[in-house]
This record gives structure tokens, C-alpha cells and sequence, in this order.
């Protein structure tokens, strides 16, 4: 391990402010204390009306079960607002924020090395390299460019797609001058998936570094926030892990710009409160993330779990668990909840939030079986288990609607009577509907409280209001969100519902090809995917109306959601209708209102580069043709495949898929006579990993008379000719 | 008179059809293209002088085409010029192309040098330089380590998990369904 530089103090003494991160856990403790009985007292006062109402109507054992579902999701919204009020109360009164702390500032990072590293798989590359290039750039702005190595981590299993990023990466290092500086390299075998290709990045190059940032393909960072966190981490000696809250930014459709809207707005507030309890023993989510490298590689190594999936075997969602082991460790893990300047991507439309949602629920669904690990921090199981609650949610109130419904059906069908009797509580003098009705108007209330709250902490700071288009622009946009959750929550409840169902009974959710036309989900495609949304909504609309007139009232918030998925879905994907909300000066963000410089470049370039067509979806084969046609794609290929096999692990598998086999040449032969339709994807990535193949590939397409060659390979050599 | 010397009949160049010449002529261009050699002066000659090879071969291999003598030629040509600049020792066709390739890559060759490509010697110091000293590094030196996984006692899940190998569970939980269904038709029926 590498010395570490000399530590220089600040001008202004040591470094009081950072106390508030590094407090004694007598004090950390009393607020999660303070914070919880806080969640916890609300949900016992809520709670306790609802068990009034149930008894007004006669207890039965669905009531019990309601009332036992009814405990635990309001718990949870309670938590969420408990997050918003303190996050408010601290945003309008702590000054001592993370961005506040003056003793890292002046800190010297000369002697320090950073690997930025950017896992991908069958990414979009254009946009993966771009990303690459702006933070570059914006780092080089900075003059510490040269204590930062960026590599790009290729797992991706798509031909076209590997011979695209080998091109474009050397496109991009030639433009920057970056060769030695950002590197490539694509793994033969993607065992253990993201968090296995980090792994193999830490065993084959973590020990030149001290720490490293771990980008998604879509995250882009700020130069002077990277040389921030690796200042924060010289300064502060006992963080293993630094977590960014990135922005949501470069939405077009309605859908993303509603997400990024609320990302911006509601985030700070959130993010503050959870800091409030959370201290230094915060979680990590997977990017936009400064990582300790030496702990990391001691402590967060993941097991096998026992048991067969949708519990055992590789550990999918990692991110919350390495957290988890790092403090174990005795590491702190940091939440940067002010440190501006990081930024992601989202989904443009609800079916491909859903189905990121399908992903993350299986890999937090998993971590039931880590919540109870021997040695974890207390706050690690808290962090796991919302995750866990994050989806469980949905099923629960899926079963609690139902219960509610059986309760109704059952009343009607027996004839009982729904003559209530008085609520125990005296104070109470109201009758049953307007009981139910101030159980109902207190969910509501800790639900849009904190939307609420930040709203009042967006009025009371004037150059952030002036960033989301004025105070009226953004709390109109704040209602539009509001009704547009209204409409969503509902499918979210049937989809989280059915990924923890498939993720229980090992069923997979299949998707089918994603066909996005030029202005998002097609007609025919959100039928495909929201006729059942649809058709539950209609049943469950019209039994409840048939059941009871009133109850049927109370429901359409529910059921509208489901019986509008299909032309919500649509619309809300088309990024026409982004455009015009934003001409409207709805959902404004400040990335959109004055785009930083390193936001502003990657958008300018990424404009320039869908107007030269760069960006538009290539030909199947592309990436075949390309490195065995182009003299220049196909050195490039064949060298970095002879560099990867230098690795004894590379060189292995590359030997394990067949590489160097006689059988490689037959392949190659039928490639050339055939043409690529006659070759299976296993047997292409087959020829693209033999070094030996390729270049004799290269020169016999070039040296053979057109007649003997498939006709494909003949028009594709007459691309060349223009 | 054809560029060997010889006589040609009227529509002949090297005793050949002048159409397959110029179909000799499209795929030697389109490789130079491809090579990004695009200064069309500087193109024409250099398919004028792969030509100009095959045509001196064309009269002793009539059985073949322009266009296989021609590419041929090229690749000859393009390798013999690597194995110069390079001062590379004898290896296989296949390596010094893949070597010569990424050299003139590495050089700028399309942006810098395309009038010294293919072009006799000596070549500009700079040029030499860069073609013989650049290489392309897609990563630093390896430096490998292994990390191993700490195992992590989960606790009573670990029983879970186990849960279902001990014996009879299986039988008994479908025991249990069975009851647990006589119950629901019970009550559904007495209800």
C-alpha cells in the first residue's frame, strides 16, 4: 500500500464541523431513538383511530388482519414524512452541512490515485462515452486530471455492441489524448454480473489505486465534486465510502421530466432527513460513489447465499450490502447530501421504470436473507429492510384493499347490519363516515407533507426557487406531480406486487423487445403491456359499485389509475408532450433552467452527433462487419485481444470458450461463404475473441474473389468503395 | 501500349477486358479508402502502382482475375512497405499486417502522413518514430490479487434455508395445505 500524502490542516483549525458526522454513538444513537418514536408515535395515534373505526363496525378476523396491514404501511408513509419534516427542519435551521465543512478543502490530493470506472452491458455507447468525455473534461478543468485513471468495464455479450465501444473508445482517447489515461477493457466471462465486473477490476488493477468512483453508464460527475470527495476522503481517514445523491437530468419525455422534477424538488428534504439518523453509517447505492479501496477489497468481497434462488446463490442488489459489510468493518459510509454536481439519467416511460423496478425488487427482495447477519450495524438492517418494504409495500396494500373488499362483500352478503356504535374515544363526535374520513385525511396528510414542506423550503430560498422557473411554475408542476403519483401508484402496486410474487415463486417476468417509436411507447405496445392493468380495473370498478355505491367513490382514485394505463402510458412517454410542459415552464429543474458547463457539453455533443446520424440504431452485423472489413477496427480488436491474454484468468476462459480450437477456422470459413445469418450469437463472440482468426479473416474478405464470398460480404465491402 | 510495355488490342489493358480492371480498380480503392487514404491524388497513384504490379503479372496468370491479381498485389505491396518502416523481422503476413495497421493508426497516418504512405524511404524522422515507437494500451500493467469472500453467518435464516432438506417437511406442509383447505370449505359452507 502506497503512503499516504501529507495532511494539510486548514488555516481555520481543525475541523469542528465535521463532528456533526463523526458524533459519539451515545448521540447517534438518541436520534434514531428521537426519529423513530417519532414515525412510530404517529403511527400509533393513526393506528389507534383505525382500530376505533374497525370496532365501531364489530371486529372480525379480517378486521384484525386490516388493522395489521394497516400498522405497517402506515408505518412506512410515516418513516417517509418523519424523513421530510426533519429534513426541513435541518435544511431551514443546521448550517453545518457537508458542503459547509471548510477543513477538507485546502486538502492536497498529489500523492492520491483514482480509478473512475464505468461498469457497462449492452449499453447505449455514444451516450456511455460522451458521459465518459464530459466528466473528463470537466476534471481536466480542474488541473487534477492526472491523478485520475478512467476505465470503461465492458460486459457486454452483443458483438456489435463490443466492436462499437472498442471504436468508439479509441475515437474517444484519440480526441482527448487520453491513451494511458482512460482505458478499456471487456471481460470474456461476466460472472457475478455488475458486481462481479467491479471485482474483476479490483483484482486485476486495485491495488494502483486509493480509491476509486464507481459511474453508471448513464452518470456524469463534475470535476471539482470528484476532486471534492477524494479531498473529503484524505481528510476524513475512517470513511470507506462516500454516496453522492445524483441529479436526474437530459429527460425529454413527460414521464422523465415528472421523475426529475420530483428528484430535484423532493430529494434535498428526503436526503437530509435520512442524513439526520444516518450519520456516517449511510448506505451505498451502486454509483456516484468514492470507495476506500483497501477496506473494500477486505471486507466487501460478497458470499455465495445458501439455498437456490430467488435467496441464494450470487448476491444481486450489492451495493446496500457492501455498505453494510464496510461498517461492519468498523467503516464509515458518508451520504455527500449537498455536494452538487453528480448526475444520472431515468427512465422515459412507466414500462421501462418498471421494468428497472423488476430488477432492483429481486436483488432487495434477496437481501431477506442478509437482514439477520451476525456483526451487522443495527442502522445496515434498517437500510436493508426498507429496501426490502420498499416492494413489499405493494403487495401488502394489494392484500389490504382486497381484505377491505371481502370485509364489504361479506357484510353485504350476510345481511349484517353497519350500524356503528360509538367510538371509545369521547373526544370523537363524529359519525362513521367522517370517521373514516379523518383516518383517510391523516394518510393523506403524512403523504404530502413532506411535498408540502418542500415546497415551503424551495419559497424560502430565493436562487433556488429562481431555478426550478418561479415559485407558481413550480408549485403548479408540484400538483401536476402529484396527480400524475395519483395515476401511477396504482400500477406501481400491481407490478411490485407481481415482480415479489414471480421473484417468490421463481417465475420470470418476461418483456419481450422494447419497440420505442421515434416519440416513445407505441399504442400497441402499452396494450400488450397494460390490457390486464386495464381489465382489473374494470372488474374491480364494477364489482365495487355493485357492492356498494359509496365505497365505490373511495375507490376511484384506485381503480382510475388502472383503467387509464394504457393512454397515461403513451402519453406520458411522448417526449413532445415534455417539450411542451417545459414551453409551459412545468417541472423545471435547475439543470434545465442553467445547465452546468459539464451538462451543457454532453448535450451539445450528443445534439451534434444524432444530427450526423451517429446515434441512430445500427444494422444487425454491424460490428462483424466492421472489424473484419476495417483495417484499422480489426488491429485494434486483435491487439487488445492479444493484451488480454497476457491475463492468466483471460487467457483461461478464452481457452474454456474455445478459443485456438480448429474448429474456430470452420467457423470463420462458413462466416465468409455464408455470411453472419449462418452463425449462432455463441459462435460469433466465438470468432470475435480468437486473435489467430481475425486478421486472416481481415485479408481473406479483402483477398478473395468477390464470387467465393457470401453476398453480404460483398455489399458490405462496397460500403468502402463510397 | 498498357503501362507493361506491351501491346494491347483496342478495349484490352494487359491482354484483359478493360472492365475487369476497373472492377480491379473499385477494390483496390475501396481498401485504400477503408485505410482512410483520402487526398484523391495521392489515391490514384497508389492504385495506379498496385495495378500497374498486377498488370506485369496478368499476362503469366491468365487463369486468374484482375481483381485477385490486383488485391494480391496490394497486400504484398502494403506488407512489404510495413516490414521496411517497421524494420520488423520476419513474421507472418497476418501479424505484420495487424502490427503495420495499428502502427499507421497510431501514427495519424489518414491525418498526418498519407503522402509517406507506401512512398520508398527514408521518411521523415517523426513519422518513423511514431509508426515504431507507439503502442496501444487498452490497460495499465496487470497487477493481480485475489479477494476473498469473508463468510457472513446469517443468522437464523441460515435454518430457513436448510428448512427444506430436513425430512418430511415437504409432506407435512402439504398435510397442513390439505387441512388448511378443509377449514375454508368448512367455514365457507357454515357461513
Amino acid at each position: 500500500m502506497r503512503s499516504a500524502p501529507p495532511i494539510v490542516q486548514s488555516a481555520e483549525g481543525p475541523a469542528s464541523a465535521a463532528t456533526m458526522l463523526q458524533m459519539p454513538r451515545i448521540r447517534l444513537g438518541r436520534r434514531i431513538f428521537v426519529f423513530y418514536s417519532c414515525a412510530v408515535l404517529l403511527t400509533g395515534l393513526v393506528s389507534m383511530l383505525f382500530a376505533d373505526l374497525l370496532w365501531r363496525t364489530g371486529w372480525s378476523p379480517s378486521g384484525v388482519v386490516l388493522l395489521c396491514l394497516f400498522i405497517v404501511l402506515f408505518l412506512l408513509i410515516a418513516v417517509g414524512c418523519m424523513n421530510g419534516v426533519f429534513g426541513f427542519i435541518l435544511r431551514r435551521t443546521d448550517v453545518r452541512r457537508l458542503t459547509g465543512l471548510k477543513d477538507y478543502r485546502s486538502q492536497i490530493i498529489e500523492g492520491t490515485s483514482t480509478a473512475l470506472v464505468f461498469p457497462i452491458h449492452n449499453e447505449e455507447v455514444v451516450r456511455v462515452c460522451e458521459g465518459l468525455r464530459a466528466t473528463y473534461e470537466s476534471l481536466r478543468a480542474t488541473g487534477f486530471l492526472d491523478r485520475f485513471d478512467f476505465y470503461i468495464l465492458s460486459d457486454s455479450t452483443d458483438p456489435d455492441k463490443w466492436v462499437e465501444e472498442e471504436r468508439r473508445w479509441f475515437d474517444l482517447i484519440s480526441e482527448l489524448d487520453a491513451l494511458g489515461r482512460i482505458y478499456y477493457r471487456r471481460r470474456v466471462v461476466n460472472e457475478g454480473k455488475k458486481s462481479g465486473n467491479i471485482r474483476d477490476f479490483l483484482s486485476t488493477w486495485g491495488t494502483r489505486y486509493r480509491y476509486f468512483v464507481v459511474l453508471d453508464a448513464d452518470s456524469v460527475m463534475r470535476g471539482q465534486t470528484l476532486v471534492d470527495l477524494v479531498k473529503l476522503m484524505e481528510t476524513h481517514r475512517q470513511i470507506g465510502l462516500i454516496q453522492t445523491v445524483p441529479a436526474l437530468f437530459n429527460a425529454e419525455s413527460l414521464f422523465g421530466r415528472i421523475q426529475q422534477f420530483a428528484n430535484r424538488l423532493y430529494a434535498p428534504i428526503f436526503i437530509t432527513g435520512l442524513n439526520y439518523w444516518a450519520q456516517s453509517f449511510g448506505n451505498y447505492w451502486g454509483h456516484n460513489a468514492i470507495i476506500r479501496l483497501e477496506p473494500f477489497m477486505q471486507h466487501c468481497d460478497l458470499p455465495q447465499l445458501p439455498g437456490r434462488r430467488p435467496f441464494g446463490g450470487s448476491i444481486l442488489s450489492h451495493d446496500f450490502v457492501e455498505a453494510a459489510l464496510l461498517l461492519k468493518g468498523n467503516w464509515q459510509v458518508w451520504m455527500a447530501y449537498d455536494l452538487e454536481g453528480s448526475y444520472e439519467e431515468a427512465p422515459q416511460s412507466m414500462i421501462e421504470n418498471a421494468k428497472r423496478d423488476q430488477r432492483w425488487c429481486q436483488g432487495n427482495m434477496q437481501h431477506g436473507m442478509v437482514v439477520c447477519a451476525r456483526g451487522l450495524r443495527g442502522v445496515s438492517r434498517v437500510h436493508l429492510a426498507s429496501g426490502i418494504f420498499g416492494y413489499l409495500a405493494s403487495p401488502f396494500w394489494l392484500f389490504f384493499l382486497l381484505t377491505f373488499n371481502w370485509m364489504l362483500w361479506y357484510v353485504g352478503h350476510t345481511g349484517l347490519s353497519k350500524i356503528t356504535v360509538r367510538p371509545f374515544t369521547p373526544f370523537l363526535r363524529v359519525n362513521g363516515t367522517q370517521h373514516a374520513l379523518l383516518i383517510f385525511s391523516l394518510c393523506m396528510g403524512a403523504l404530502f407533507l413532506p411535498k408540502v414542506l418542500a415546497l415551503i423550503d424551495l419559497a424560502l430560498d430565493p436562487p433556488r426557487r429562481r431555478a426550478f422557473g418561479g415559485m407558481a411554475h413550480a408549485t403548479l408542476s408540484a400538483v401536476g406531480e402529484t396527480a400524475f403519483s395519483a395515476l401511477h401508484a396504482p400500477l406501481q402496486m400491481l407490478w411490485h406486487s407481481q415482480f415479489v410474487a414471480a421473484a417468490l415463486l421463481l417465475v420470470g417476468v418476461t418483456w419481450g423487445a422494447q419497440k420505442r417509436a421515434a416519440d416513445g411507447i407505441t399504442w400497441s405496445m402499452a396494450v400488450r403491456r397494460h390490457w390486464l392493468h386495464t381489465a382489473i380495473g374494470l372488474i374491480w370498478g364494477w364489482a365495487i359499485w355493485r357492492l356498494d355505491r359509496l365505497t365505490f367513490w373511495w375507490f376511484v382514485p384506485v381503480v382510475l389509475g388502472m383503467v387509464l394505463s394504457i393512454p397515461v402510458s403513451v402519453l406520458t412517454s411522448r417526449s413532445s408532450l415534455g417539450k411542451k410542459a417545459r414551453q409551459l415552464g412545468l417541472f423545471l429543474t435547475p439543470e434545465e433552467t442553467a445547465p452546468p458547463p459539464e451538462l451543457a457539453a454532453l448535450q451539445a455533443r450528443m445534439a451534434k452527433l444524432a444530427a450526423e446520424h451517429q446515434t441512430d440504431p445500427q444494422p444487425s452485423d454491424t460490428g462483424i462487419a466492421t472489424v473484419v472489413l476495417d483495417p484499422y477496427i480489426n488491429a485494434i480488436h486483435v491487439s487488445l485481444l492479444r493484451e488480454k491474454g497476457q491475463h492468466p484468468g483471460y487467457a483461461q476462459a478464452l481457452i474454456d470458450l474455445g478459443v485456438g480450437h480448429p474448429g474456430v477456422r470452420s467457423l470463420c470459413e462458413k462466416l465468409l461463404t455464408d455470411g453472419p445469418d449462418r452463425l449462432g450469437p455463441g459462435e460469433k463472440m466465438l470468432v470475435l475473441s480468437d486473435a489467430d482468426s481475425l486478421p486472416w479473416l481481415h485479408r481473406q474478405a479483402w483477398l478473395r474473389p468477390s464470387d467465393t464470398l457470401a453476398r453480404w460480404w460483398q455489399d458490405q465491402i462496397r460500403e468502402y468503395a463510397r | 501500349m498498357s503501362v507493361t510495355g506491351r501491346i494491347d488490342a483496342p478495349g484490352e489493358l494487359g491482354g484483359r477486358p478493360l472492365d475487369e480492371w476497373n472492377a480491379a480498380y473499385s477494390k483496390v480503392e475501396s481498401y485504400f479508402h477503408a485505410l482512410r487514404v483520402r487526398n484523391k491524388v495521392l489515391l490514384g497513384q497508389l492504385v495506379a502502382l498496385v495495378l500497374e504490379r498486377a498488370m506485369e503479372r496478368s499476362g503469366h496468370e491468365p487463369q486468374r482475375s484482375a481483381t485477385e491479381l490486383a488485391v494480391e498485389e496490394m497486400d504484398r505491396l502494403v506488407n512489404e512497405w510495413f516490414a521496411e518502416v517497421l524494420q520488423a523481422p520476419p513474421a507472418g503476413a497476418e501479424m505484420l499486417s495487424t502490427r503495420g495497421r495499428l502502427a499507421l493508426l497510431l501514427a495519424d497516418m489518414p491525418g498526418r502522413w498519407q503522402d509517406q504512405f507506401l512512398r520508398p524511404g527514408p521518411w521523415p524522422n517523426d513519422f518513423v518514430v511514431a509508426m515504431r515507437e507507439n503502442y496501444l494500451r487498452a490497460g495499465p500493467d496487470f497487477q493481480l490479487v485475489k479477494m476473498t469472500p469473508r463468510p457472513l453467518d446469517l443468522g437464523p435464516i441460515t435454518t430457513l434455508t436448510h428448512f427444506s432438506h430436513l425430512p418430511f417437511v415437504k409432506m407435512t406442509a402439504t398435510w397442513l395445505l390439505f387441512g388448511l383447505l378443509l377449514v375454508v370449505l368448512f367455514y365457507l359452507t357454515h357461513h
